[in-house]
């Protein structure tokens, strides 16, 4: 293990290690701890200058429920999850199936191909902007919850294409070979041996998935046009134009819109890592 | 008839039943997709009296009709003597077919369908008949860029978050090796310094925005702290009195860009440090060992055993840091606006801003904008593919 355990260390660095991590931690977040304390206090702390200080009340719940009421808060929230869900669900069904295609057949175009899923996940987001948009009207899904949808289940697939490829070549080839021999038909082997095994890669993808949409800021401004569709992260940056000076309120309204992925990231911690990772690990 | 022919002769039976059923599917899903169903006549079923309200309903049952059609498609073509013989060949297609198409029409053609509007006038608008206005203008749109000063300026900036997000890379790593122990909650703590990475970009932003804040955020406090008196006057009012003024960071030109940087590399650091950290749980101890037993000890042992050993992890942390720098975008909208004057501006921003911003749709010059970012990425793209197709060549 490198840097050398810190057990072997004389006990002095042991305690310097041990007081260390909290204080860096402490660092580290210190704009999520100050805005999660300016979320708790009244609006009372903020004109008279305590603006890092302890609060002078606690009023988390006073504060939280005071942007439910004020702005759309909930609707925003419940948008985020329409648009996230559908396009986890499509994305990660697409990729299983291709990613399928190109582990296991070794035809001609398995490389080109899964090397033009990885270029166009890399492509920047505005060279594709205005023929969506273009494509999304003539289609006639433009300023739609599914148009957007369906372009990020589009635009998502590279990326899991990606990941589901690599994971599904690792497998262990023989398996699929023998039961070929065995007159297997290519969809039962697909579905009866290929996609019980790959359940790890699809949870991954699907927490990442699940983090990357609802995080998705661009797609949203650009797809959606009436107030009453878009998801939380378009829905905080407008509140903050509503609730100008009101920081109480802002801090609140984004600390809500980061609980989700937060809590994705917490309870499927080992998938989430795996999938950022993309095999980095195996080296 | 044996036991075994009566199977396979209902077998059979069973399977020209499901291709008649297949055959029949697919003819009504066609029809009904290209002659029955469009808007109006989805509004005039379900009753409903707006034809933009029915736009949503339409959608999905032309989804509907088209995957059906997809599915019986398929159960036909596995079932012809051609699939059988040639099912190694055809398998993988069938496989890829709505992936790849859906990638393709959403992603693959749009870059080229936005170079060429980057050789037009267009307001985005088209006639009613569905043919477009643009009007073909070469390379005009090019040459305007030439004389652009927002475009030297997103340019200028651009280069600015490439070459400062690379700090991602070691700083992350600085973190993954401090957080590279064993003692009691560590994981925790591993985690907790990952968190930036989760939270939306914009929530980020907003965050920093505020910290930002030369009156009552953080900077102005810290400013305060050193700088700042407050004074009561006679009245009895209290004012606060600075021998030198609190930066306006995102209010200055020259600072701006800056700050918004430092906000990116926040969640950025955070990646490269679970990269690091995954890659450093992986170091083969056999070669640490040997490399203690040569004498390597700290630096020397870290640029000569470990880091050669992190390249998978450094490879991806450079790749997703420069994907990461051409994309900003969130944080800009947020923090800026690309304002003060313009000032920070990055391609991203710029284009969104001349294509559907405040502007009044300039789509042909927005496209040209997007054409530069995307040969700028498409450097670096030509970079990451010709690393994993070695990559894979080694490991075949």
């Amino acid at each position: 293990m490198f840097p050398a355990p810190i057990e072997k260390a004389s006990s002095a660095k042991q305690f310097a290690y041990k007081a260390s991590l909290p204080i860096a931690l402490f660092i580290w977040l210190l704009p999520l701890l100050a805005i999660f304390l300016t979320s708790i206090r009244p609006a009372a702390d903020i004109n008279t200058g305590n603006v890092f200080g302890i609060p002078s009340s606690f009023q988390m719940i006073e504060n939280y429920t005071e942007v439910f009421r004020q702005s759309p808060a909930g609707q925003y929230l419940l948008n985020s999850l329409i648009i996230t869900i559908p396009t986890m669900i499509i994305a990660v069904s697409l990729a299983c199936l291709t990613g399928y295609a190109l582990a296991i057949y070794n035809f001609r175009w398995a490389m080109p191909i899964f090397f033009l899923f990885i270029a166009g996940n890399f492509v920047p987001f505005q060279i594709l902007m205005l023929p969506v948009i273009d494509m999304s009207n003539r289609l006639d899904v433009y300023n739609t919850v599914p148009g957007l949808v369906l372009f990020h289940a589009a635009f998502q697939t590279g990326f899991c294409t990606l990941f589901m490829r690599n994971f599904i070549k690792a497998l262990p080839q023989e398996l699929i070979e023998s039961a070929r021999i065995e007159g297997v038909g290519e969809f039962r082997i697909f579905w009866y041996l290929v996609m019980p095994l790959v359940r790890p890669a699809i949870a991954a993808l699907a927490v990442l998935i699940f983090t990357f949409i609802w995080n998705d800021f661009f797609w949203a401004t650009v797809m959606l046009q009436d107030a009453s569709q878009l998801p939380i992260t378009v829905g905080v940056k407008s509140l903050n134009g509503q609730f100008v000076n009101q920081w109480h309120l802002v801090s609140a309204a984004s600390l809500l819109a980061a609980v989700p992925p937060v809590l994705m990231f917490f309870a499927m911690q080992r998938h989430f890592i795996a999938g950022l990772t993309l095999g980095a690990t195996k080296g | 008839m044996t036991i075994e022919n009566t199977m396979v002769s209902h077998r059979n039976e069973t399977q020209m039943g499901m291709v008649a059923f297949a055959g029949a599917a697919l003819a009504v899903c066609l029809i009904c997709l290209f002659y029955l169903v469009d808007i109006e006549s989805t509004a005039s079923i379900l009753g409903i009296e707006q034809l933009v309200d029915a736009r949503v309903p339409n959608f999905f049952i032309r989804l509907v009709l088209l995957i059906g059609a997809l599915v019986s498609a398929f159960i036909l073509i596995i079932n012809t003597a051609f699939y059988k013989r040639n099912r190694i060949v055809l398998a993988p297609w069938i496989f890829l077919s709505v992936g790849l198409t859906f990638f393709i029409v959403y992603v693959i053609i749009p870059i080229f369908t936005s170079i060429s509007y980057s050789f037009t006038r267009w307001n985005g608008l088209r006639r009613a008949d569905g043919s477009s206005t643009a009007e073909w203008i070469g390379l005009e749109n090019y040459r305007m860029l030439m004389e652009d000063p927002n475009f030297y300026t997103s340019l200028w900036n651009n280069l600015l978050w490439l070459v400062l997000f690379m700090l991602a890379i070691p700083i992350g790593l600085g973190i993954a090796l401090f957080l590279n122990q064993t003692v009691t909650g560590i994981r925790i703590y591993k985690s907790l310094f990952f968190f930036p990475f989760v939270i939306s970009q914009v929530v980020v932003g907003l965050i920093f925005g505020w910290f930002y804040e030369p009156t009552f955020g953080m900077v102005g406090e810290i400013w305060g702290f050193f700088f700042c008196t407050e004074e009561t006057n006679i009245v009895g009012n209290v004012r606060t009195v600075c021998s030198v003024d609190p930066p306006h960071i995102l209010g200055e030109a020259k600072y701006a860009t800056y700050g918004i940087i430092v906000a990116g590399l926040w969640p950025q650091i955070a990646y490269c440090m679970i990269l690091y950290l995954t890659g450093l749980n992986n170091v083969s101890p056999d070669q640490i060992e040997a490399g203690r037993l040569d004498g390597a000890k700290g630096w020397k042992m870290l640029r000569h055993v470990i880091l050669p050993q992190l390249w998978p992890a450094t490879f991806l942390a450079v790749v997703v840091t420069v994907i990461g720098a051409l994309r900003s975008f969130d944080m800009i909208a947020t923090m800026t606006s690309g304002g003060p004057f313009g000032s920070t501006n990055v391609l991203a921003y710029y284009m969104y801003d001349q294509a559907i911003g405040e502007g009044v749709g300039r789509y042909g010059y927005g496209s040209a904008i997007a054409t530069v970012l995307f040969a700028i990425m498409l450097v670096y793209i030509s970079y990451f593919l010709w690393q994993m197709y070695k990559d894979e060549r080694e490991g075949r």
